[in-house]
């Protein structure tokens, strides 16, 4: 699964740790996953989106073998 | 979300405060050849056997007192639970991702820990194989804290900088 948080992270002008404290989580989760090293549950996924102010759908994608 | 069973974040401090005096005892016990007399007291022992001039003498007591040398269960004891409480208190942030990571190590731990018990049992034979049940009574715990820690450090190290 592919993301696009740090550019929705750029355009709000949110810091990973910004961005970490409004979805109550630790920063180390963020870099994780704009590092496509995690996969973030759906209750995470659907925060990040709130507050992104977009669907799911426009900030992770499914990838080619998923 | 369901949280996993752990206790809280400072239980975790107060697990080292233990361990780190324990281990140190530990060590000093491992040169003694858990021989060491440091305390000894009447305990209350629900099975209980003696080894005198390298036999052991007939008839165990069972569900009973006894006059012991407790050197290796107080260490033992201690370090337990210093292992425990640093094992399984939560992070301060302890998210999903955390958890993730959490129950990975674990897994790896256990991997391990069988993997060396497996090398163990064949390369290790007679009285030698005594010593190997006796750290492996606390291997899973120490590669779990030492893999689990690692990884935290790591992942720490890799954001600290980026923005």
């Amino acid at each position: 699964m592919k993301n696009n948080i740090r550019i929705e992270r750029a355009i709000k002008n949110l810091t990973q740790e910004d961005l970490a404290n409004k979805v109550s989580v630790s920063r180390q989760t963020i870099n994780a996953m704009e590092a496509n090293k995690y996969v973030p549950s759906t209750l995470l996924a659907l925060k990040i989106a709130r507050i992104f102010n977009k669907p799911v759908e426009q900030i992770f994608m499914l990838e080619e073998g998923d | 979300m369901t949280k996993a069973f752990l206790l809280p974040n400072r239980y975790k401090k107060i697990g080292w405060i233990i361990l780190i005096p324990a281990t140190i005892m530990g060590i000093i016990l491992i040169i003694g050849d858990f021989e060491t007399q440091w305390f000894s007291t009447r305990v209350f022992a629900i099975f209980s056997d003696e080894i005198k001039s390298g036999q052991f003498v007939e008839g165990g007591k069972v569900f009973s007192f006894i006059h012991t040398n407790i050197t290796n269960t107080v260490v033992g004891v201690l370090f337990l639970i210093g292992a425990m409480l640093t094992a399984f208190s939560r992070e301060k942030q302890e998210d999903e991702y955390i958890e993730k990571l959490r129950l990975s190590s674990l897994l790896w731990a256990v991997w391990v820990n069988y993997l060396l018990l497996l090398l163990a049992f064949i390369f290790v034979y007679g009285f030698a194989f005594l010593n190997v049940m006796i750290y492996n009574m606390f291997t899973i715990l120490i590669i779990f804290i030492a893999r689990f820690n690692y990884i935290l450090y790591q992942n720490r190290k890799g954001v600290a900088d980026e923005k």
